[in-house]
């Protein structure tokens, strides 16, 4: 069968005689991580993840999947395999725990951008970036240049150069953002138009 | 200055992007990936969004209401270029036009950024930052399917072929292109066109499709002054269905 709609190509055929195959892949497009930044002055937060075929593509996508609503300044992806994770706590248990002192190693050190999360549930955000030559040698940097008093549960490092930043003249992306305010659920006022609706038809 | 000249401009604006903004936003729900289908959505919202814009400006002019003017004309009073009305298509398709309308939109109203009508000019700043997004997706795009696979390649090809005598039917000029120009308040359509060829041009040979000789091709225009195709008139029925059963309707 062939359609535009990738799930109909992937039914297997029915009733045909065969060798046993490898599974084919997924034609499905790999994942890039958003991070966005509401406000000036505040930091980028993972906002979650867009298919996308490369990151140039990924940032266009980005922009309206995760920035159409509400308020943003900036944004920034990079593809989910340039993630680097540290291991998760939960409790009062702090992720520096495990994090131990990386032996000096030769090379030139490159800029990581460092995101930590301290609430469950919540996102992580970013506080800044180190110079390590490694992923494992940016989370012992972050522990030692970034750590603060706060229990962090887990912690992200993504070399600077794997990320496709907004530009400075694509700032203006989100000028006219706070004046869409039909896109917000609650302009709908959902509420006040089934109760005039009943109202009227009680009538 | 001439009112008629000014609204005559504003009205072909506004209609090429209210008509765009429909026949693009028939898209959600069916975009190729969801996140397309969200960025094409949104876009096909801006440009709903920078009609009535346009339409309010007019409205200030002494014309009829935004809603009044967008839903109760028929199809001969519409000066959007035929290029806007014809149907969707494939994406291929839809995705040219979109590449080809919005190049030309946004350097409209870069131009417009410094026309003497003080509105417009105000409101073109706005709308640039927004088309800025548009022609980037559009662009990104173009430059992907252009080059990535024999099929892409082929059928964007196609596409760009089949829809560049109606490209070209959005620079048709106005009775007024004279006036407009000589009194600052749009530098003109034939200068548009000029720009408009260079960035396409330019974008095109990044991929591995080809643009035909423009001056080989003969434009298909007479929207502007309300001759249309078959097109437009069902499009408006639907648009207006809500509007026709109940003016007062907020939805």
């Amino acid at each position: 069968m062939n359609s535009l709609d990738p799930r109909v190509n992937r039914l297997p055929s029915v009733g045909q005689p065969g060798q046993a195959e490898p599974k084919a892949p997924l034609d499905q497009f790999g994942t890039f991580e958003v991070f966005v930044q509401p406000k000036e002055g505040k930091p980028f937060q993972h906002e979650g993840a867009v298919h996308a075929p490369n990151l140039e593509m990924a940032f266009v996508l980005a922009k309206e999947a995760f920035t159409r609503r509400f308020q943003c300044v900036s944004l920034y992806v990079a593809d989910t395999r340039h993630v680097f994770v540290s291991p998760m706590t939960e409790g009062n248990i702090t992720v520096f725990d495990f994090i131990h002192d990386t032996p000096e190693q030769p090379g030139a050190k490159l800029s990581y951008e460092i995101f930590m999360l301290s609430k469950r549930g919540k996102q992580h955000v970013h506080v800044g970036s180190v110079m390590a030559r490694t992923p494992n040698e940016a989370m012992s940097e972050a522990k030692r240049e970034l750590q603060t008093d706060k229990v962090v549960y887990n912690i992200w490092a993504i070399r600077t150069d794997d990320i496709r930043f907004t530009k400075p003249e694509e700032q203006e992306l989100w000028m006219t953002l706070p004046e869409k305010k039909f896109r917000d659920a609650s302009n709908y006022k959902g509420g006040d138009k089934l109760k005039e609706f009943l109202e009227r038809s009680q009538s | 200055m001439n009112d008629l000249a000014i609204k005559e401009l504003l009205y072909k604006m506004a209609d090429d992007q209210l008509i765009l903004g429909h026949r693009n936003s028939e898209w959600t729900g069916f975009g190729p990936l969801l996140e397309e289908d969200i960025a094409f959505s949104s876009m096909a919202q801006d440009k709903v969004g920078q009609s009535y814009a346009l339409y309010t400006i007019l409205h200030s002019l002494g014309e009829q209401e935004p809603d009044t003017v967008a839903f109760t004309r028929n199809a001969e009073q519409f000066h959007n270029s035929i290029f806007t009305e014809l149907p969707n298509g494939e994406y291929d398709f839809s995705l040219i036009r979109h590449f080809l309308y919005d190049t030309a939109e946004i350097m409209r109203f870069d131009m417009l950024t410094e026309s003497s009508f003080q509105p417009l000019a105000e409101l073109a700043v706005k709308v640039r930052a927004e088309l800025r997004y548009h022609t980037l997706h559009a662009n990104t795009w173009v430059k992907q399917l252009g080059s990535a696979t024999e099929e892409s390649v082929a059928r964007l090809q196609k596409s760009l072929e089949h829809a560049l005598p109606y490209a070209l039917g959005m620079f048709e000029e106005s009775p007024y292109e004279k006036e407009l120009i000589e009194t600052g308040v749009f530098a003109g359509e034939k200068k548009l066109q000029e720009k408009w060829l260079v960035k396409i041009s330019a974008i095109i040979n990044e991929t591995r499709l080809q643009l035909p000789d423009l001056s080989t091709l003969q434009p298909v225009s007479g929207g502007r002054i309300g001759k249309h195709s078959e097109h437009l008139q069902p499009l408006l029925n639907e648009m207006s269905e809500v509007f026709r059963i109940d003016p007062t309707a907020e939805w």
